[in-house]
């Protein structure tokens, strides 16, 4: 593991400094804002998880040692909990076990110009588990490694994550299911 | 974990390959680590060429996803958190650390009353010497002078 470049900020926020509070901001909200935004489908809530998400950083700041994880994975976790915290609370399952199949059926053509809101609409069809390996790994650019210690699975699990995700996507996007 | 297992050293085949296409996506530079040199070498031949194209058409969909830059509200409403946030968790430490300390104290202290019962055990009262009618020459024995009478 390299040297974790959020480590000497996390120490200076501890110790107070106001411009380093301002850098980690600037440095994580957008990828916060982003990850929650992809996993919630939903811009205000994905705000209140970014609001959250930092309040613990700033509590965990001052005492932050860095363990297994670097701070970056560390935090994904964090914004991630707190999604899925939102996810229970809608009641869209009756039981805290997720689902693992996604709803494949084609979504409709989309018009010129809302192709977005299809891959929006897709992204949240897709089974959470699976959404969140593709949102970690496809948008957030973690690594393989990164991404596994986030979810806290196997990078063989990510994997296989990822491609029954992609394969769901493909079929709502494209209209067939990735298989020659 | 898997990808300890895999490295540069050992050939993709096209089974590998296209698994690795179905999870990562087209851009080799997503994949793990340890096999991008081999997946390199691999997505040079026409059917790694062709694996890729495919993955590819799935990602310029989800490149279509984007998300608003946080708005300037949100940005200061965080910041503006963050003083009193960092200012409390810091004044929480340092109490906590102080009661921290005093139990270390406390804890030292009875240990210490501990040890000092176990190795000087109570000495039985020595009643003669203790005597509130006894003076230091108490035990000088009798009277020399009534001795001689």
């Amino acid at each position: 593991m390299g040297a974790d470049t959020d480590e000497e900020l996390v120490r200076r926020i501890g110790a107070g400094d106001p411009a380093a509070v301002q850098a980690m901001v600037a440095r994580k909200l957008p990828r916060i804002l982003a990850l929650a935004t992809r996993m919630l489908g939903d811009a205000a809530e994905a705000e209140d998880v970014a609001q959250e998400t930092f309040v613990r950083i700033w509590r965990h700041a001052s005492g932050w040692r860095q363990g297994h994880a670097r701070f970056d994975t560390w935090v994904h976790r964090v914004a991630l909990n707190l999604c899925y915290d939102r996810l229970r609370r809608r009641r869209e399952w009756t039981t805290d076990e997720l689902p693992e199949v996604a709803d494949e059926a084609p979504l409709p053509d989309a018009l010129p110009g809302d192709e977005e809101r299809r891959v929006s609409q897709a992204l949240q069809r897709i089974a959470p588990r699976q959404r969140e390996a593709i949102v970690l790994v496809y948008y957030q650019e973690l690594s393989n490694i990164e991404a596994a210690s986030a979810m806290q699975v196997s990078v063989d699990a990510l994997e296989s994550l990822l491609a029954r995700g992609r394969r769901s996507l493909q079929a709502m996007l494209i209209g067939d299911d990735g298989d020659d | 974990m898997a990808d300890e297992r895999k490295t540069a050293d050992v050939p993709l085949d096209a089974k590998r390959f296209a698994a690795l296409a179905d999870a990562y996506g087209g851009a080799l530079h997503r994949w793990p680590a340890a096999e991008q040199a081999a997946a390199i070498l691999f997505a040079g031949t026409d059917e790694g060429r062709a694996v890729l194209r495919r993955a590819d058409s799935l990602d310029t969909m989800l490149d279509r996803h984007r998300v608003e830059a946080p708005s300037p509200t949100l940005y200061g409403a965080i910041v503006s958190g963050a003083v009193t946030a960092v200012r409390q968790e810091r004044r929480r430490r340092f109490w906590w650390l102080g009661f921290g300390l005093a139990g270390v104290g406390l804890a030292g202290a009875v240990a210490g009353l501990a040890l000092v019962t176990v190795v000087n055990p109570d000495i039985q009262s020595d009643h003669y010497v203790m005597d509130a009618n006894a003076t230091s020459f108490g035990d000088a024995g009798p009277d020399q002078a009534e001795e001689d009478l």
